[in-house]
């Protein structure tokens, strides 16, 4: 197409040492973006089996309690750990924000190859510990006593402090590398101020993760102690105490649900004004909101730990600190509402998985809201109203984001177009499984029945049959994924350079489709008027 | 941003990055954000420090003060009930438990509980207790002035000790709207074997020397407090 691309420049090592060696951004991101599809498999196949479990009350088929924990940990670390955060950072940050910032790779194109097997050795690790010495039931919180050498005897919960420590280290070293290359490597012209809004999000993503995981990692470190060598920092019978443990947990673990949500809200973005044909609303709003909720998101940890017994003062700076979130996160909202507004909207896949996303995470806000409020979380905490509420706003919000961005970019990433009706189907076997899954558990949350146990009292199968019903029909929706991907992979229906026409106006549509192996060797300018 | 005028520009203002000065930026500003890190990870572990300092300080989580006795202080009409709990950790060979399951007293005033403790080992130990009330909120009003919490307790083999406690709650507990409708307060130790053992240790080769001249196994003695 254009002359800032050098097809003929494309030499690249072949077969294993292409991928095991690689420093190619294109190739980490696709390298993290598998890996993510790996793990959701194994994440999913554990959500599966604890949903045949709770399909009806009693035990049908996990005979040992200790592995429906061990599931449910699993599943947490894993989505959370092993595919929303690779695919959504690792994944598509590393294909995307060289591309759209203009510039040929990374900064440092090495550490990011160290970043991606750290992750991948993480993952095995992890996997191990669901196996060995009865595996890791702690829940993804990791809350002592429970995962204290005293109820985790065996090397399980080792095994995962090391997995969470290696799958750190690969974050912080791949958050180094997006602000470095952020930072210093934009395209001339492109102001901080005219950076596309995906690239904020990245941005303040890997901010929030160099500021929260160095704090899991220091207080992960300090339990493998108390676990292995006799410390006490959260063992009360040695002058420690666990709910310090729940402090530093939080204080990583509130950001952390916005290092996952930040690069959705990016992704979103770009479609939905691209798909409007529009600019985004308040532009500027849009990128200051996503960096209040960053800052903000540093103060209202103790949301999570109402029933440890603060005092009422200190429970209403929480519950006012949390619901001032809710402000920037209503600011994106009418954003997004307003580029649609009036826009002639297309409603291809990618654009549907968006308007599904902003559903998705209007409802999960709202009961996050009610959450917020102390009083009320006194009867909700760890029931599965919270387990609807953080699913809603973080799991399938990231997941539709996801989806969302893999049709946005899978003809820039293949070179293919996929079937858009597949794409749809797709679309709305997932919308109707997930919410068919998880609104029920708002009201079996509202009657009391707690998370993160094997079995119920009687009184609450009918929404749970619903759920399972509502699980089954979501995997079906995964499995369409799959279908559609390997339709795309195997046809032969060639994506444009841009495929989406007048909206789309990031530089990652200048270059071919499927993208080059190496892009902008010549920097394009994105000055409004032509520099020099 | 015209997606025709960037490539139109991108002809125009064509650059060549990643020399060396860039390369030397990009180094710079890692270093500064692995600095960032690294400070997060001392946060972490300043954090336990911290946050003994500002349980200490403010009553968090149940933290008692030490206090001095002030016979004039007022005294409030209706009375209060202190409830003891007692634990150990298992690694320390210890029986431990309170001598009385309550007192009912007012707040402002002082009172005395006694707590026993018995080594079933066969060899001198080093202990120390760490302790708080429930509900948390009270921490802040619950005053002690003895204890023997406040220092280790060294206790030989077979030997049992009783050990006191003085304490008050504050009368303006009765004046905290968050405090006032508490009417029962659990006071709770937990010992554990202290990491500097060695006084014990000095001990049993003193008591070696003399073998029985010390306390006899199985007499109790009342401690001190202090
Ligand atoms: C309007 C903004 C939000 C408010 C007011 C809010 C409030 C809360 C509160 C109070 C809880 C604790 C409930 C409990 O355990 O009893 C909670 C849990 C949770 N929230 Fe939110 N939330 C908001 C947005 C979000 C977002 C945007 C995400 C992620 C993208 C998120 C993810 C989670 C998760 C994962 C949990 C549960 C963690 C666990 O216990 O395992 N929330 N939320
Ligand atoms: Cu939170």
């Amino acid at each position: 197409m254009s002359d800032i691309t050098h097809d003929h420049h494309d030499h690249r090592p072949s077969g294993w040492k292409r991928w095991a060696y690689s420093t190619n951004h294109k190739d980490i991101g696709t390298m993290y973006l598998v890996l993510s599809m790996v793990a959701a498999i194994i994440g999913g196949a554990a959500s599966i089996l604890m949903r045949a479990e709770l399909h009806e009350p009693g035990i049908q088929f996990i005979t040992d309690p200790q592995f429906y924990n061990v599931l449910v940990t699993a599943h947490g670390f894993i989505m959370v750990f092993f595919v929303v955060m690779p695919a959504l950072i690792g994944g598509f940050g590393n294909w995307f924000i060289p591309l759209m910032i203009g510039t040929p790779d990374m900064a440092f194109p090495r550490m990011n190859n160290v970043s991606f097997w750290l992750v991948a050795a993480a993952l095995i690790l992890l996997v191990i510990a669901g196996f060995i010495d009865g595996g890791a039931g702690t829940g993804w919180t990791v809350y002592p006593p429970l995962s204290s050498a005293d109820y985790h005897p065996g090397m399980a919960v080792d095994f995962g402090i090391l997995a969470l420590h290696l799958a750190g280290a690969s974050s912080i070293l791949g958050a180094i590398n997006f602000i470095t290359t952020i930072i210093n490597m934009r395209a001339p012209g492109m102001t901080f101020h005219r950076m596309p809004l995906f690239i904020w999000a990245m941005l303040l993503t890997a901010f929030l993760l160099l500021l929260a995981i160095p704090v899991l990692a220091g207080a992960l470190t300090m339990l493998l102690t108390d676990r292995n060598f006799g410390t006490a920092f959260f063992a009360p019978d040695g002058g420690g105490d666990p709910v310090l443990w729940q402090h530093l947990f939080w204080f990583f673990g509130h950001p952390e649900v916005y290092i996952m949500i930040l690069p959705a809200f990016g992704i979103i973005s770009e479609i939905v004004s691209t798909f409007s044909k529009k600019p985004i609303f308040g532009y500027l709003g849009m990128a200051y909101a996503m960096t209040s909720i960053g800052v903000v998101g540093f103060v209202v940890w103790a949301h999570h730990m109402y029933t440890m017994g603060f005092n009422v003062e200190t429970r209403a700076y929480f519950t006012l600190a949390t619901m001032v979130i809710a402000v920037p996160t209503g600011i994106k909202i009418f954003s997004w509402l307003a580029t649609m507004w009036g826009g002639s909207i297309k409603f291809d896949t990618p654009m549907l998985y968006s308007m599904g996303f902003i559903f998705l995470f209007v409802v999960g806000g709202v009961t996050g809201v009610t959450l917020a409020n102390a009083g009320v979380d006194m009867a909700f905490h760890d029931t599965y109203f919270v387990v609807a509420h953080f699913h809603y706003v973080l799991s399938i919000s990231a997941l539709f984001s996801m989806y969302a961005g893999f049709y946005y970019w899978l003809g820039k990433m293949s070179g293919k177009r996929y079937p858009e009706w597949l794409g749809r189907l797709q679309f709305w076997v997932t919308f109707v499984g997930v919410n068919l899954l998880f609104f029920p558990q708002h009201f079996a949350g509202m009657a009391g029945m707690p998370r993160r146990i094997i079995d119920y009292p009687d009184a609450y199968a009918g929404w749970n049959m619903v759920s399972s019903w509502g699980a089954y029909v979501s995997a079906v929706g995964g499995i369409l994924f799959f279908v559609v991907l390997y339709k795309t992979l195997t046809s032969n229906v060639k994506a444009d350079a841009n495929e989406w026409g007048v909206g789309a106006t990031t530089l990652e549509w200048t270059v071919d489709s499927p993208a080059p192996f190496h892009t902008h060797e010549v920097t394009p300018n994105v000055a409004p008027e032509p520099a020099e | 941003m015209k997606l025709k005028k960037q490539r139109s520009a991108s002809r125009v203002g064509a650059v060549v990055l990643n020399t060396e000065k860039e390369n030397s930026r990009n180094g710079l500003t890692a270093v500064v954000l692995s600095f960032l890190v690294f400070s997060m990870i001392g946060l972490a572990y300043a954090s336990e420090p911290l946050y003994r300092i500002f349980c200490q300080v403010t009553g968090y989580g149940g933290t008692t003060r030490i206090a001095v006795f002030d016979n004039k202080s007022s005294v409030a009409e209706n009375s209060i009930t202190v409830r003891f709990d007692a634990n150990v950790n298992k690694l320390l060979p210890w029986r431990f438990k309170p001598m009385q399951n309550k007192i009912i007293l007012k707040p402002g005033e002082q009172a005395m509980a006694f707590y026993e403790a018995t080594n079933v080992s066969d060899k001198p130990i080093v202990g120390t207790a760490v302790f708080n009330v429930a509900p948390f909120k009270v921490g802040e009003y619950f005053n002690k002035i003895e204890c023997f919490c406040f220092t280790e307790q060294v206790l030989l083999p077979g030997q049992t000790v009783q050990m006191p406690v003085t304490f008050f709650v504050d009368s303006s507990i009765v004046e905290d709207r968050n405090t006032k409708e508490v009417n029962t307060i659990t006071l709770s130790y937990t010992f554990y074997a202290s990491d500097d053992q060695s006084e014990a240790e000095n001990l049993s080769k003193i008591s070696l020397k003399m073998k029985k001249s010390i306390n006899n196994p199985g007499e109790t003695q009342i401690i001190q407090p202090g």
